[in-house]
């Protein structure tokens, strides 16, 4: 895609002078305790708040969705699967809403398919807080048809109100290959240059 | 006599000789790094919260380590477990 | 044995050779670093001369065995390294920390070669789960265990097996495969060459966890062995994952002369095998070893088998870069040996020598030379009529666990991770991974332990060409391979023969192939001592294939309605050793026969027709025979087939040509029936036209009859019922 971009090792992510920012997927400090919390705490997770403030890009896939999650740039929680077992699987998804950072590109309520691998992927709000992220249409994509984790709604990426952060359980970057199995994970970092230039 | 309900804890963790690699890093991660070095020592384990019929407080708990034995509810080799009544 | 205080599984023969070699009596602290370094696990003393029959020299083979990973050049400056591992008797007693620490120690063993781990297999084999919970119970969370450790380490785990038998019931098989790739030119041994160099502990701390390890999978196991508690290791991902990064990013920034990971037998082992293999000595400082707990004797110290914990062998002048490198990742890291010209290992506590052993007599056991005995013969049973439904059988080996999807299993395994993962489980005969050159590799692993049981020659030469078989299928080309030789107690004699025998076999078909053996690895001992059941004979094998080019991957779904279905190879009536037989509880007769030469011949002429395109899928024929691998063929596309046999059903009986596994035979699916046909049999490989890829039913005509099951049928038998086994509560 002919993007300039840097893999950068978080300690040494001091400054918020990039256009946009993505939280990869992994096991952060192991997942212990929880998903996401310990590194949900360290000073790059500022760094990337800053840039979320700041109206720009941030994507959290997997672990990077718990992570944004528990730094309370996201709503929700994430819990683990209620197969209690990791789930490596590609999904049908359902794209409910194409006005967030990372899925403009996306034709609104088009399917998508992506792989999903994770052990505490079951996206929990309560009721209400459910109902008001559908009004707020804050839902940016469920699953089609099975729901592997229990996910409340089959929510598996959620967005926030200025639209710019996304968190997705999914993996875009591992659907970006035919030989792998697909490209649809594609528009989703296509989606981030066209918000980017907007 | 009748059977009454006792709330009964059982905690499974790792040895004491055994590395808790989650305690360790949740206390050098999280705790110190935020500043928190009272903290010495973290260790991890899951927690069953058990309601059991029994006669008194001394047949719930051992009803309850039979079970644990009986079942694998921990393994011997790598856990040990605390059973202890809730107040 | 003991000898003063200490428990030791050395024979009165080994400590007189070890008092003569030396010319005195060892101390306690030299005895126990002997007694590790020479159990069998570390040693190979039972087996080093058996195992030097196979060929290990190829034009592409860069370090046969011996060495920590066999590696292998892979070209434009690549290499892939590659390793065998297990954990079989910590499994059997705490699955979940085994198997996950078993994941653990292999990738150590790819990291030292200064390779980059980007994939793993496992084969597994426990007792009977439809019959056993203790066995259920260990499936679960061996699985449990691989996957928490590779999945949080990010190597995925892309293909495996699963074989089941009562001799697994109370010893169960973890074995795990890993692959790694790196550059040529930053290759390293597990050695260290110059004195003056230094030698850096890495990673996690030294405890009292593991302590004889190393000899605890040298004896079998016992009732005591369930309170064997120290011999039980913790799983650390995490940790392990800072090391893989700070250990490569040492090794590019060139400043290691060696690395070397630490497994069975600990720093024991650890130290004396580098300083042989680098032909120095080594100065060990006991104090500057961090240690976990205040009061450990030098001998916990030594033969400590914590894990997550490496040796570096650092250039001089090194530690500035070093130590910068383990503090961005948070790793601990200590100074705690000198390499020295002294040829002599010492061990020095505050400035005083406690131990002081030769490098060359610590770190070579004396062989013992084992015998053996041919087993009392078994006549083969002659083959009665039986009345088989075959419609109700096939569904039922569908079903049946060593034949089943195992589905179950890798849907807990990260098989993505890493974006190379180009076949994934379930969808080809093998694994295939991209590579960074553009080429891709194809690796499978493969055990038959029944068979290995009703004959051991035969057996074992047929799982090497079944592994062999299905890297060919995807459209690859055997450059290696890997042994892992697991049996009982060598003790007895004909135990002994059938290793022997074993490795025999693989050493002939190796040869005929032209197939070097790059690694592998020997596990005694695997018998219980309460029932005195052994396991069955049980070498796993694994192949490293290579594929040219992208478009030559072929997987197993039938693809297109019209696509022609063509039987490469002969079915004959040979039912021995089958999972026919075993779920028809028949006894058993001869094994399939192998011919060497047919097989390769007919692999290399299939690899042919692949390369040149005009092949759609492609899947070998083995267990539960042709009809088996119809159905997964037709379950995988989602496609039914119309498939004629009645030339064939006149030779043999319906379940015969059905469910026999008879070696050499692949199926393919095409476009061009003609051109393979004409093409294989100008070779002499048997082929032929069988039918047509159609609907959403199998159609099976036999002279006799026509037999048909649904896709949706088959689809339910092969992809359901490992769950219903493991979690019969849930939908």
């Amino acid at each position: 895609m002919n993007l300039d971009t840097q893999l950068i090792w978080h300690n040494d992510f001091t400054t918020t002078s990039f256009d946009a920012v993505i939280i990869p997927g992994g096991f952060s400090f192991g997942d212990h305790l929880r998903a996401g919390i310990i590194a949900a705490s360290s000073p790059a997770t500022e760094i990337v708040r800053r840039m979320a403030n700041d109206g720009k890009p941030v994507l959290g896939i997997c672990n990077g969705f718990q992570i944004l999650i528990e730094a309370g740039l996201l709503p929700g929680a994430l819990l683990r699967n209620s197969s209690l077992k990791f789930v490596c699987k590609w999904m049908k998804l359902h794209i409910r809403n194409n006005d967030s950072a990372f899925t403009c590109k996306f034709e609104k309520e088009s399917e998508a398919r992506m792989p999903i691998a994770h052990n505490e992927g079951r996206f929990f709000a309560e009721e209400d807080v459910l109902n008001r992220l559908e009004a707020e249409d804050s839902i940016v994509m469920t699953y089609a048809d099975e729901n592997p984790t229990g996910t409340s709604r089959g929510i598996t990426a959620v967005t926030n109100k200025d639209r710019n952060v996304v968190g997705m359980m999914p993996h875009p970057e591992r659907a970006s290959d035919l030989a792998l199995g697909g490209t649809d994970g594609l528009k989703v970092f296509e989606s981030m240059v066209e918000w980017a230039r907007c | 006599m009748v059977n009454q309900t006792f709330p009964i804890e059982i905690i499974i963790s790792n040895k004491p000789q055994a590395r808790d690699p989650e305690g360790e890093t949740i206390t050098r991660d999280l705790m110190h790094k935020a500043g928190y070095d009272c903290v010495k020592d973290v260790r991890t384990g899951k927690l069953l919260s058990a309601k059991i019929e029994a006669q008194n407080e001394e047949e719930a708990k051992s009803k309850v380590l039979a079970m644990c034995n009986d079942l694998r509810l921990y393994n011997p080799i790598a856990h040990t477990i605390t059973i202890r009544a809730r107040n | 044995m003991l000898v003063g205080d200490l428990q030791t599984t050395l024979t009165p023969e080994e400590l007189e050779y070890g008092r003569r070699q030396l010319g005195r009596e060892p101390n306690a602290l030299e005895w126990a670093l002997i007694d590790a370094e020479w159990s069998e696990h570390c040693s190979y003393k039972s087996s080093k001369t058996t195992l030097s029959q196979l060929p290990t020299s190829g034009e592409r083979v860069l370090l046969g065995p011996g060495y920590d990973s066999g590696v292998v050049d892979i070209g434009d400056g690549y290499v892939i390294a590659l390793h065998i591992e297990s954990h079989n008797h910590p499994s059997a007693i705490e699955p979940y920390g085994g198997a996950a620490t078993g994941i653990g120690g292999v990738v150590r063993d790819i990291l030292c070669m200064g390779t980059t781990p980007i994939a793993f297999l496992d084969s597994l084999r426990f007792g009977d789960i439809t019959r056993s919970d203790h066995s259920k119970w260990i499936m679960k969370n061996v699985i449990r265990g691989i996957a928490d450790y590779g999945n949080c380490i990010g190597v995925p785990t892309v293909a495996g097996e699963v074989e089941f038998d009562e001799s697994f019931e109370r010893n169960c098989l973890v074995d795990v495969v890993c692959l790694g790739v790196g550059r040529k030119d930053e290759l390293l041994l597990a050695q260290a060459t110059h004195p003056g160099d230094s030698v850096y502990l890495v990673g996690g701390s030294t405890g009292r966890d593991g302590i004889h390890g190393s000899t605890f999978a040298s004896r079998t196991l016992t009732a005591d062995s369930e309170s064997d508690r120290s011999a039980v290791q913790i799983p650390d991902p995490f940790t392990k994952k800072l090391i893989i990064e700070a250990t490569l990013e040492s090794n590019t920034a060139k400043i290691l002369r060696g690395c070397k990971d630490l497994g069975g037998g600990g720093l024991a082992t650890g130290l004396s095998e580098i300083a042989d293999k680098g032909g120095t000595g080594l100065e060990v400082c006991l104090e500057a070893i961090p240690i976990r707990e205040p009061d450990m004797s030098p001998i916990e110290i030594l033969i400590s088998e914590s894990q997550e914990r490496m040796l570096l062998v650092a250039k001089e002048g090194t530690e500035p870069v070093l130590s910068g490198i383990m503090r961005k990742y948070g790793i601990a890291y200590a100074r705690i040996a000198k390499v020295t010209n002294t040829e002599v290992i010492s061990i020095v506590h505050c400035g005083r020598l406690i131990a002081s052993l030769p490098t060359s007599f610590l770190a070579n056991a004396p062989i013992i030379h084992r015998t053996s005995r041919v087993p009392q013969f078994r006549k083969p049973v002659p083959l009665q009529e039986h009345h088989v439904d075959s419609h109700e059988v096939l569904l039922a080996l569908l079903a049946s666990p060593t034949v089943t999807s195992k589905e179950w299993v890798y849907r807990q395994y990260d098989h993505e991770v890493g974006i190379r993962t180009v076949a994934k489980p379930g969808e080809a005969d093998a694994a295939v991974v991209k590579l960074p050159n553009g080429k891709l590799a194809a690796i499978k692993v493969d055990g038959n332990s029944r068979l290995c049981q009703l004959d051991p020659y035969v057996g074992a030469a047929a799982v090497l060409a079944e592994c062999c078989r299905n890297v060919v299928a995807v459209g690859a080309e055997p450059i290696a391979f890997l042994d892992h030789c697991q049996f009982g107690d060598p003790n007895d004699e004909e135990i002994f023969w059938s290793f022997s025998t074993t490795v025999k076999a693989l050493a002939d078909f190796a040869r005929t192939a032209s197939l070097p053996c790059v690694g592998g690895k020997v596990s005694f001992y695997n018998q219980d001592e309460l029932t005195g059941t052994a396991i069955k004979p049980s070498p796993v094998i694994a192949v490293l294939g290579l594929i040219e080019k992208p478009e030559h991957v072929t997987k197993i779904a039938f693809r297109n309605d019209g696509d022609s279905v063509i039987v490469v190879g002969n079915t004959e009536a040979e039912l021995g050793g089958s999972e026919f037989n075993h779920l028809l509880g028949i006894a058993d007769g001869a094994a399939p026969r192998l011919n060497a030469e047919l097989e390769i011949r007919t692999q290399r002429s299939v690899l042919e027709c692949i390369r040149n395109g005009l092949v759609n899928a492609c899947h070998d024929c083995s267990k539960a025979g042709i009809a088996a691998a119809l159905s997964k063929m037709a379950v995988a596309g989602n496609k039914g087939a119309e498939i004629e046999l009645e030339r064939e059903s006149v030779r043999i009986a319906d379940h015969e040509l059905l469910f026999s596994e008879s070696n050499s035979r692949f199926l393919l699916t095409t476009k061009n029936p003609r051109e393979i046909v004409n093409y294989l049999s100008s070779l002499d490989v048997p082929a032929t036209n069988i039918g047509r890829v159609t609907g959403d039913t199998l159609r099976v005509k036999l002279r006799s009859r026509e037999l048909s099951w649904s896709v949706e049928a088959l689809r339910d038998a092969f992809h359901n019922s490992l769950q219903r086994i493991m979690e019969p509560w849930q939908k």
